[in-house]
């Protein structure tokens, strides 16, 4: 065996081992690097609420987000404007007489004027301090990510009890990532107990639901009917509830309410224990064709977007209307004008028998307080009442679900046909009622032709309530906000770095 | 018996021998592992995501329809026969790794030739029926020709990757793992404790 060989055979053996050792070592260095290539700004904790750390990892859904803030799109119903609903009818007053709607309502605006908007609604009042105010803690619910933190802090009995300027200064974030998102997966998830809970008491477990059910379930946290439960077990609190025992069917859970003797208040003129709607959103959208379908809330309200090479869900949540090539026209195929009036026609025409229910019901409401005055007793009023709460209670439901008239026409529409029969039902017992009672002819109708008349008719201090709330804007809120401030500067944000 | 007695060392040499040689092989095998090569062998879309680079594609094919139907190598590799397609996974994945090793990776990752014709050949795999009339081909001679030549994404620009494929045309993603993977539940542990105590008893 020559030497030589040997030789050689040492050098082949010494570039292998060395080009498996360059391998190795690049295989680890690059392995090392894709550690931190697509990887997040900061950590996110469970309860991070502010929106903006949230939008360091996930700039573009933050930024589509942020666009919420838009006020330019008005649609016929309604769209991302502020716009006074008591101004464009001030019959809504009288309907609401005796109620925090009568003061103030108007159409709602984006998902991040949510804390701004429930801060400046006359609705709200104006408190001077903890335990003053007209409204409970509950109203502070649904409007951002920092509720789903207190309750965890604080306990969710205990989040219900109290005053909403209570825990103002707990909450300011408007309604944002946290309030779908689990922060660790990016998963949907429900952060609100009284979806949770309602399913349950409809026999179901929320997390059999599909990631396309998700897609709409986050949004049935807060887009449903629901009431304060003031029986509670427990007590002292003014719990959230759904009121989805028997169903969610507006007979259902009128039955629910009745059953219950449940009434959020007392009208002012006809003495009614009456049911707000509050805005049923998702019952009456899984009455119609869409959902039938399958189609979800996000498939339409918040559309794939691409920006650079990025698929993404656009985050500016919306009107489909405002973007129906993203929404309508993935699945239609006909001109965005014709689907837009396709819309408006169905609106329109329920619109026109809403509002003839409106003025069956302004009336009977109108009669109801003659009848009083007159010497009504209350076992002669107690059917009529009877009537007017459950066709109120369902003209409301069709028209508090903001897009109920496009969602589910049909389902609508019936809505709307039984309650127009309740509501005459009412009206000929009053008129029985008033001939009893000696009075002839037509009871006189007030004149409620602009918001200022119809809210002096029902007997508001619109002024007081105003100057109030100047007040309240301009010493508590800063305070508040000065308070939020501090207490989220001493939470840190953990910076994921390549050190 | 010639050849190995010629290869193999005297035998006061071969303890030296095999030391060393197990040396090189522990080597081999350990940079294999590292190097996570039996994913290769599979057809999971994640052994593509083994490098980053290939992360702007795999979450763009997450993003779109094709993510329920067709993995990256129900595209990207010949099906015609088994041994053609493990053939071409080896040609491709060598030339990926040299040029990933060497760093020569582009900005932007276009498809070559090869690559080309594989993918024309599956979307015309699963999509024939969709593009070409079966009455049509006994009268018009060209039929499949004009229906079949032409590369699918000359117009279906968008299929599936979206347009814009840098390596930095996507942020930060927690995609690259399946959903159900990581979390079971809708509702969050704190929800779930906070709830639990209120729940009716059957």
């Amino acid at each position: 065996m020559s030497q030589k060989k040997n030789w050689l055979l040492f050098a082949a053996t010494v570039v292998v081992v060395l080009l498996l050792s360059l391998l190795l070592n690049n295989i680890i260095n690059r392995k090392a690097e894709s550690q931190f290539a697509y990887q997040p700004q900061v950590n996110i904790d469970e309860h991070e609420s502010r929106n903006e750390v949230w939008g360091e990892n996930f700039p573009r859904q933050y930024q589509s987000f942020m666009r919420t803030r838009d006020t330019s799109f008005v649609s016929y119903l309604n769209g991302s404007a502020m716009r006074d609903a008591l101004e464009e009818d001030p019959n809504l007053i009288v309907l609401w007489a005796g109620y925090g709607f009568s003061k103030d309502y108007n159409q709602p605006r984006g998902h991040a004027y949510a804390v701004t908007d429930i801060y400046n609604t006359l609705r709200t009042g104006g408190p001077t301090g903890p335990g003053t105010g007209p409204m409970p803690s509950t109203c502070w619910t649904c409007k951002s990510p920092d509720v789903p933190r207190l309750m965890n802090e604080i306990g969710i009995q205990e989040f219900y009890t109290g005053k909403w300027a209570d825990i103002g200064a707990e909450i300011t974030n408007p309604i944002g990532c946290a309030d779908c998102h689990n922060p660790k997966t990016m998963s949907l998830q429900i952060s609100r107990p009284a979806l949770k809970e309602a399913f349950e008491a409809m026999g179901k477990d929320i997390n059999d639901a599909t990631h396309q059910e998700m897609r709409t379930l986050v949004c049935a946290q807060c887009h449903v009917e629901y009431y304060f439960n003031k029986k509670a077990p427990g007590g002292g609190s003014q719990y959230l509830t759904f009121p989805w025992k028997n169903g969610t069917r507006v007979e259902d859970m009128e039955a629910y309410y009745d059953s219950m003797n449940f009434s959020d208040w007392t009208h002012a003129i006809s003495k009614t224990p009456m049911l707000k709607a509050q805005h049923p959103g998702y019952e009456l959208f899984m009455t119609g064709v869409h959902a039938a379908r399958g189609v979800s809330c996000a498939d339409c309200h918040m559309p794939y977007k691409a920006e650079g090479g990025q698929k993404f869900t656009d985050h500016q949540i919306r009107s489909p209307l405002a973007n129906v090539a993203n929404s309508c026209q993935v699945c239609h195929r006909q001109e965005k004008d014709d689907l837009i009036e396709d819309v408006y026609q169905r609106q329109r025409r329920i619109k026109s028998t809403q509002n003839e229910l409106e003025q069956l019901l302004v009336r009977a409401h109108v009669e109801a307080g003659k009848a009083w005055e007159l010497g009504a007793t209350e076992e002669q009023m107690k059917p009529i009442l009877q009537d007017i709460r459950h066709a109120q209670w369902r003209w409301d439901y069709s028209v508090a679900s903001h897009g109920g008239s496009f969602h589910s026409p049909v389902e609508v529409s019936r809505i709307v046909s039984t309650a127009t029969r309740i509501a005459q039902e009412a009206r000929i017992k009053l008129a029985r009622l008033l001939s009893k009672l000696g009075h002839k002819g037509e009871v006189p109708f007030p004149d409620i032709s602009t918001k200022e008349k119809a809210q002096k008719y029902v007997g508001l201090d619109m002024q007081k309530l105003e100057k109030e709330k100047e007040v309240f804007k301009e010493n508590i809120i800063p305070k508040w906000l000065e308070e939020a401030k501090k207490r989220e500067s001493q939470r840190d944000v953990e910076k994921v770095s390549m050190k | 018996m010639g050849f190995l007695r010629k290869i193999l060392p005297p035998k006061e040499w071969q303890p030296v021998v095999a030391v060393l040689m197990g040396a090189i092989v522990a080597l081999g095998l350990y940079t294999a592992k590292v190097a996570n090569v039996t994913s290769y062998l599979s057809d999971d879309p994640r052994t593509c995501i083994n490098c980053h680079v290939m992360t702007t594609e795999y979450i763009t094919w997450q993003h779109s329809s094709h993510r329920g139907v067709a993995t990256c190598n129900d595209c990207h590799v010949p099906h015609d026969n088994v041994f053609k397609k493990y053939a071409f996974k080896a040609k491709d994945g060598l030339y990926h790794a040299t040029i990933y090793t060497l760093r020569a990776e582009p900005q932007a990752i276009i498809m070559h030739e090869a690559g080309q014709e594989a993918v024309q050949n599956n979307c015309i795999r699963c999509h024939k029926e969709q593009v070409t009339d079966a009455k049509s081909v006994s009268w018009v001679d060209s039929h499949l020709s004009d229906r079949l030549d032409r590369t699918c994404w000359e117009c279906h620009r968008e299929t599936p990757h979206g347009r814009v494929k840098s390596l930095t045309a996507v942020g930060y993603h927690v995609e690259p793992l399946p959903i159900k993977e990581q979390q079971e539940l809708f509702v969050p542990e704190w929800l779930e404790k906070a709830t639990e105590s209120k729940k009716p008893t059957p």
